[in-house]
């Protein structure tokens, strides 16, 4: 009897541990949603393939793909920044000639980017899943931080939930302690009053598209290191489930992001474990449904903007 | 005048249209007959589903990113009422016409009130549970391994053998469509379905009652996604939940946004063009680079977009 609660008690924990992991993951990638809704109100779809886009980039440099191989760390810090480059890209690319049209015609296009650059990947990685050689990172990633009994915290889970925890916290600084940050949230709060005050609103969009795809990207890095797999339609679910994080904490609230992230993580985990693993995507998308049908501006959300 | 009033209306427009349709299955195209046919079959049938969807974001002004889920749904209802009960296609048709109305009332009775984005993200979760349902649902749709073996249509007791006869038969189900949305976009139920497109609010307020119109709009525009996905199982035979992936909505999206959202002959348009041209690119290009033929769409999307929103055959605002 006793053997048998403290074996279900190591899995709940083991589950905890894992859920927490994932959940800080999608939080990173939910605070990339949120934030760019917040300044443009728009839904960037295409936010899922920048953090696809991470991974490939750091797997290509790293296995000297691209004729350069590169040492882990430097690796993964390129990686990133190409990813905040190519977040500014597509902001002023796709999205900036659409400022002043209707949103629906923003919203298209921004799902046109997401099929576009995930076709990309396609073409020029293919579909196969690839798995970082082990020789290539470091090898305590997976060796046990903690052990208690038969729970295990691995490094690698360490050092997602740190760097969840870093970023975040310099993220809040950022948006609250500097004058970008104010004038994020000035261009949120009113767009045309923030640019006859003197804010460079495109500039200021910019830097949000950079922090926000520099974030996606060390998400889709550590997933990728987390799950040893990286392919071309991985940013399509985990865009989905951030997406509904970012929905159930608020959309537009950074907080809300974080908190959202969390619980869905550990419910996808939990769920999964617990009820039906068949259906832990769905939950996902039963989340993000219901929270917008019944409490459409999420745990944390100021009033969204009504039909214009 | 815009061509969606003329179409019907006018002969010198749509008599030789339905003739150059109705001899394609007889001219001479020798061993590549039999595929032409395919693709002319599969052509009818997006168009069906663009004319579907065109009546929710194009009527209505609602993006819908879930369109896929009712194809499915419709296509399962068929295939599995056809497997079990053996039932003909004449009677199947109505049956998933009527389950895709009910999931689509179902679905958008709680969107009321929704704004676009919004709306837009429950249409995609919801296709995607519907898919999610197919595909872990073994005892109804026995899931992954798809439904083989349904039975071809059938026309008072023949089976619909011949490609020709198929081809005829989608034919027949574009013209009804098609002839049923027409007469809506000139009635006062497609004027209430304009006025809540350009203004929900002013339509409120001069009386429009919005949210049965948009119902209505939701009903129509599901019934035709499964009355197409009925058609596409009986005359395929075969039924997978990897044929109505998240992409096949964006397909059809893609085919009204090239034509011009809201307009009907556009719609129609969109489907001629990219559905042979998918098949094209499908033979011409290696495997590897077929794979990824939707970037072409997602590149196609974002263009017109930026160039030409209104598509290639507009709606003039009147």
């Amino acid at each position: 009897m006793l053997t048998a609660i403290l074996e279900h008690s190591s899995l709940f924990l083991q589950q905890l541990v894992n859920g927490i992991t994932l959940g800080s993951i999608y939080a990173l990638i939910a605070v990339g949603y949120t934030m760019v809704y917040g300044v443009i109100q728009l839904i960037n779809f295409a936010h899922g393939e920048i953090y696809m886009l991470g991974a490939f980039i750091s797997f290509s440099l790293l296995t000297g793909l691209f004729g350069v191989g590169l040492p882990f760390w430097l690796a993964v810090l390129v990686a990133v920044l190409v990813c905040a480059l190519a977040g500014v890209l597509l902001d002023i690319v796709a999205y900036r000639p659409l400022r002043r049209a209707p949103r629906l015609a923003a919203l298209i296009t921004a799902i046109g980017m997401s099929i576009f650059l995930q076709n990309l990947a396609l073409l020029i990685w293919g579909a196969q899943i690839k798995s970082f050689p082990r020789n290539l990172i470091p090898a305590f990633f997976n060796e046990p931080a903690l052990q208690f009994g038969d729970v295990v915290v691995s490094w690698l889970q360490v050092i997602i939930l740190l760097t969840a925890i870093f970023l975040m916290l310099a993220l809040q600084l950022i948006v609250h302690y500097t004058r970008l940050g104010r004038a994020m949230r000035a261009i949120a709060q009113d767009k045309t009053a923030a640019s006859l005050m003197g804010v460079n609103v495109d500039r200021v969009v910019s830097y949000t598209f950079a922090l926000g795809s520099g974030l996606g990207g060390v998400a889709g890095i550590l997933v990728a290191l987390y799950y040893n797999a990286v392919y071309p339609t991985m940013g399509y679910f985990a865009g989905i489930k951030a997406f509904a994080a970012a929905v159930l904490g608020g959309i537009g609230s950074i907080p809300g992001a974080i908190l959202g992230g969390g619980i869905l993580g550990l419910a996808e985990v939990f769920g999964g474990g617990y009820i039906s693993s068949s259906y832990s995507d769905g939950i996902a998308y039963a989340v993000m449904i219901l929270v917008i049908l019944v409490k459409p501006n999420g745990l944390f959300g100021r009033q969204l903007r009504d039909k214009a | 005048m815009h061509l969606d009033d003329r179409l019907f209306s006018e002969k010198k427009f749509y008599l030789p249209l339905l003739a150059a349709v109705l001899i394609l299955p007889w001219l001479p195209m020798g061993i590549a007959g039999p595929y032409v046919l395919r693709v002319a079959t599969l052509t009818l049938v997006y168009m069906v589903l663009a004319l579907g969807l065109n009546v929710v974001p194009g009527f209505t002004g609602l993006l819908d990113l879930g369109y896929v889920g009712f194809f499915g749904l419709g296509a399962y209802t068929a295939g599995l009422l056809t497997v079990h009960y053996q039932w003909s296609i004449w009677l199947v048709l109505p049956l998933a016409a009527l389950n895709g109305a009910l999931w689509g009332v179902l679905r958008g009775a709680p969107t009321l009130r929704l704004s676009d984005d919004y709306f837009a993200i429950v249409t995609f979760g919801f296709s995607e549970l519907i898919i999610l349902v197919i595909r872990n649902e073994l005892w109804l749709t026995k899931g992954p391994m798809g439904v083989p073996g349904i039975a071809r249509p059938d026309f008072f007791g023949h089976v619909l053998n011949q490609p020709w006869q198929n081809f005829y038969l989608i034919l027949f189900l574009l013209l009804v469509v098609l002839w049923v949305v027409l007469r809506i976009r000139s009635s006062r139920l497609g004027r209430a379905w304009f006025a809540v497109r350009e203004d929900e609010i002013a339509a409120e307020c001069v009386g429009v009652n919005v949210a049965n119109y948009k119902i209505i709009a939701f009903a129509l525009s599901a019934a035709i996604g499964a009355l197409a996905g009925a058609f596409y199982a009986r005359w395929f035979r075969f039924i997978h939940p990897d044929m109505f992936k998240f992409w096949e909505s964006i397909l059809i999206l893609c085919l009204i946004v090239l034509g011009g959202m809201g307009s009907v002959t556009g719609a129609l348009l969109g489907a001629l063009i990219l559905i042979p041209l998918t098949e094209v690119l499908r033979i011409v290009l290696p495997a590897e680079l077929s794979n990824a033929r939707y970037l072409l769409f997602g590149l196609l999307i974002v263009c017109m977009m930026r160039w030409r929103p209104a598509g290639l055959l507009p709606v003039q605002k009147e």
